[in-house]
């Protein structure tokens, strides 16, 4: 009789919390950031190849497109750096109340689009 | 494993309307999940057209007055009504918690009203929860020594205080059944309830199992699962914190 119960919805109705959207978030970016290093070794490999593939790179991320993309990269790393800190400090066993876990959530998040324009609007003088 | 839809048998379909009869001008609207296991159809959502100037302040009430006067073929759990048994935990816009503690003014809007999620429905808002309950016994959740005292096994007050915001679990199931990493591997995972419990006995002073009970609990799958998303937390009627306990579990084996 159990086989043909059926399964009570779940992530269909479930209400989101600021901590498990962070944690969500945390996971996808963990594995967006595996293929950006990939990516970024490709575009350090690509100086061996000489200017002309150097340029297709640099073509690319001056684009409309290549511009979204490396401000999606960066806020994906800093989400990730900042998530992680918070991490680290649930790992000492400290920041598990419930209002703390809050704040620190919301600090990843808008951290996150902070650091993503500062290091964004500094790359002027980084003269990438 | 990561099964977001819902099987077809599960899907969830429109179902009757209660249309309020007493006139009354402060209407709420409640929807609440229905499955009948002796007909052979899919689950459905009913909605009751409730009457709230004569209804008293919790969702309890509320699906007590609708089984009472509108339609007595729903069926939920419940006993003491005042938060002590966990009897009647439930989903309630959107999160789990008690009907019984749960003011309906809490609720914005329509009141959805729905089990406890994933698991197996055995009648409207019923889950079962038999494979948590083995999970719980598989905890032990007794206390275990092997030395033989003449004299009282005494606790000191130092001691006793670090049960506390364990010891008052009633195993609701709340947090366990909104913690998605038990939806995915809730045959594994222990999920927060029972690894609530199972720190209740590891911290407990008196207990001379403790290296035996860390070894059984450290497991990829047993403990690990839980990737600190806090929904427990957030769900527990008690206010305990089953995150912490299982950090605390986490911190006890890398550093023991």
């Amino acid at each position: 009789m159990k086989e043909n119960n059926p399964l009570s919805p779940h992530i269909q109705i479930y209400n989101w919390h600021v901590s498990s959207l962070v944690s969500i978030s945390h996971r996808i970016t963990g594995i967006v950031n595996y293929f950006l290093l990939i990516f970024i070794c490709i575009w350090a490999s690509s100086l061996f190849f000489g200017e002309g593939a150097y340029e297709i790179f640099k073509l690319f991320l001056n684009s409309v497109i290549g511009k979204f993309f490396i401000i999606s990269l960066i806020w994906s790393y800093t989400f990730q750096i900042l998530s992680e800190v918070r991490h680290w400090f649930w790992d000492i066993g400290l920041g598990f109340e419930l209002k703390t876990t809050k704040i620190t959530g919301l600090l990843v998040i808008f951290g996150s689009f902070l650091l993503t324009i500062l290091i964004y609007s500094s790359k002027g003088f980084l003269q990438l | 494993m990561v099964q977001i839809n819902l099987p077809q048998n599960s899907k969830v379909e429109k179902g009757k309307f209660f249309k309020d009869k007493t006139g009354s001008k402060n209407i709420r609207k409640v929807n609440i999940y229905r499955w009948d296991p002796s007909t052979g159809e899919n689950p459905r959502i009913d909605t009751y057209e409730v009457d709230m100037d004569n209804c008293p302040s919790k969702v309890l009430d509320l699906l007590n007055k609708i089984k009472n006067e509108i339609d007595p073929s729903i069926a939920y759990r419940r006993s003491c009504a005042h938060g002590v048994c966990g009897s009647c935990a439930m989903n309630m816009d959107g999160k789990n918690g008690l009907a019984c503690t749960k003011p309906h003014s809490e609720i914005k809007g329509d009141i959805n009203i729905y089990p406890l999620p994933h698991l197996k429905v055995l009648k409207d808002l019923i889950g079962d929860l038999s494979t948590l309950y083995k999970q719980y016994e598989s905890v032990e959740p007794w206390l275990k020594t092997t030395s033989k005292t003449e004299k009282e096994n005494i606790q000191s007050k130092e001691d006793r205080a670090k049960l506390d915001g364990l010891y008052e679990c009633i195993m609701c199931a709340c947090c366990s059944t909104s913690c998605p990493s038990y939806w995915w591997n809730g045959d594994k995972y222990l999920g927060p309830a029972v690894l609530l419990q199972a720190y209740r006995w590891i911290i407990d002073s008196r207990d001379e199992d403790r290296k035996e009970r860390l070894k059984k609990v450290a497991d990829e799958l047993k403990l690990y699962r839980c990737h600190t998303i806090m929904n427990c937390t957030n769900a527990c009627p008690k206010g305990l914190n089953p995150a912490k306990a299982i950090a605390s579990i986490k911190k006890m084996l890398a550093t023991s």
